[in-house]
C-alpha cells in the first residue's frame, strides 16, 4: 500500500512543480512529457536546461524551450555549447566550464529552412554535362 | 477626465514629474473620443492607459507567444474561417504521417532504428505502412539504381494525394558514393519531387527524426483551402 502512496505523492509533486493542473496540462500538450528535475542553466535565448539522474541516460537531461516560440520549437534553437552537454558529449554544462572563445566562431542561428533566410546552394564551376538543346527546324 | 485633472495637479506640484511625462502631455490634449476611434492599436494603448507608471512596467513582462497558426494576415471573415480550416487539416495531417518504407540499402537499417524504442517514431504518429495506397509520405532510403527507378515512380504514382517524399542519405539525395556509377540514378529527385533531404551516409536515426519533424513543419504551412478560395 505504501508503494502506491509514494507513487501518488510523486505524481503530486510533479504536478505541483509544473504549475498545478492547468500548468501540467499545458506542459503535456506542448512537450508530451511531465518531468521534474534540477535546473542546470539557461542559454542566451532563454531556453532552460534540466537534469534528473533518476531517469535513464537519454532522458535524464532535457530542455524547456523559451515560451516565446510556443509550439514552433526546434532542435536547432539550442546553441552549440549547450548541445554538447545535452547530448552527453560532456558532463560539464557551459555554466560550469565556459566555452572557448575563438574569433572565427560565428554566432549561432537556428535552422532557417522554409523562411526567406534559408540557405540555397549554388555551383561555382562549369557543369560537366550540358543539356541538349534540340536543333531548330527551318 | 479625472486622470487628466490628477496629472495636471501633479505637474503643477513637481517639475521633475513634468519632465518625465512630457511626451504624454501632448497626447492628453486630444479629445478622449478621438482616442477611442483611433485605428492604430499601439498608440491606443499608450495614450489611453490610465495606469500610473510604476504599474505599467509589469504589463510589459508578459511574454508574447508566437501564435500557433502561420496564417495570421487574414483580411476578411471568410479568409479567417478558411485559414482555421487549413490549420485543422494540417494539424490532422502532420499528426498522423504514415510513411511508406522504401528501404533500398544500409539507410534502411537506420530507418528501422527510427522505428525502434529508442527513437520511437510512434510518439509523433508516424507508423510504417507497407502499402502505397494508404501512405502519406515515402522515405527513399538508399541507393536508387536505374533498375529500381521505374518501380519507385510507379509506387509514388500509386500514393494518394497529398503525398510527400523524404530522401534519406547521400545516395538518394544525389547519388552519393555511386554518383559516377553507370547503373545508379544521380539522386531520387530526378524521378520524383522531394520535400525533405536528409544528409548523411547513412544519416543517424536522429537525423531522420529531425527530417520528419521538418516535414511536419512544412505540412503546417500548407494552404490548400486558402489557395482554392483565392482562385
Amino acid at each position: 500500500m505504501s508503494k502506491y502512496i509514494e507513487k501518488f505523492n510523486n505524481l503530486r509533486t510533479i504536478i505541483k512543480a509544473n504549475g498545478g493542473l492547468k500548468g501540467s496540462f499545458l506542459q503535456l500538450y506542448r512537450t508530451d512529457e511531465l518531468k521534474i528535475g534540477d535546473f542546470v542553466g539557461e542559454d542566451k535565448y532563454g531556453n532552460k536546461y534540466y537534469q534528473n539522474k533518476y531517469y535513464f541516460v537519454g532522458r535524464s537531461r532535457w530542455v524547456q524551450y523559451v515560451d516565446k516560440v510556443n509550439m514552433d520549437y526546434d532542435g536547432s534553437q539550442i546553441p552549440a555549447e549547450w548541445h554538447r552537454w545535452l547530448h552527453y558529449t560532456t558532463d560539464d554544462p557551459p555554466t560550469k566550464v565556459p566555452p572557448v572563445e575563438r574569433e572565427w566562431i560565428e554566432p549561432h542561428t537556428e535552422n532557417m529552412s522554409g523562411t526567406p533566410q534559408e540557405y540555397v546552394p549554388y555551383s561555382t564551376t562549369k557543369p560537366k554535362i550540358e543539356s541538349w538543346i534540340p536543333p531548330r527546324k527551318s | 477626465m479625472a486622470a487628466r485633472a490628477v496629472l495636471q495637479n501633479l505637474l503643477s506640484i513637481h517639475p521633475l514629474i513634468s519632465n518625465l511625462t512630457r511626451c504624454q502631455t501632448t497626447a492628453f490634449t486630444v479629445s478622449i473620443r478621438q482616442l477611442f476611434t483611433q485605428k492604430n492599436k499601439e498608440d491606443f494603448s499608450k495614450t489611453v492607459s490610465l495606469i500610473p507608471y510604476r504599474e505599467e512596467n509589469t504589463a510589459a513582462n508578459v511574454v508574447k507567444r508566437k501564435p500557433y497558426s502561420p496564417f495570421q494576415n487574414t483580411n476578411t471573415k471568410v479568409e479567417y474561417a478558411l485559414a482555421r480550416v487549413d490549420d485543422l487539416l494540417n494539424w490532422a495531417r502532420k499528426g498522423s504521417l504514415w510513411p511508406l518504407t522504401f528501404g533500398l540499402a544500409c539507410c534502411a537499417v537506420e530507418m528501422m532504428h527510427f522505428a525502434a524504442p529508442r527513437y520511437d517514431m510512434d510518439r509523433f504518429g508516424v507508423v510504417f505502412r507497407a502499402s502505397p495506397r494508404q501512405a502519406d509520405v515515402i522515405i527513399v532510403a538508399g541507393t536508387l539504381t536505374n533498375k529500381m527507378a521505374p518501380a519507385l515512380r510507379k509506387i509514388y504514382d500509386q500514393m494518394p494525394d497529398p503525398k510527400w517524399v523524404i530522401s534519406m542519405g547521400s545516395c538518394a539525395n544525389g547519388g552519393g558514393y555511386y554518383h559516377y556509377s553507370y547503373s545508379v540514378v544521380r539522386g531520387c529527385d530526378r524521378v520524383i519531387p522531394v520535400d525533405i533531404y536528409v544528409p548523411g551516409c547513412p544519416p543517424t536515426a536522429e537525423a531522420l527524426l529531425y527530417g520528419v519533424l521538418q516535414l511536419q513543419k512544412k505540412i503546417k504551412r500548407m494552404d490548400i483551402v486558402q489557395k482554392w478560395y483565392r482562385k
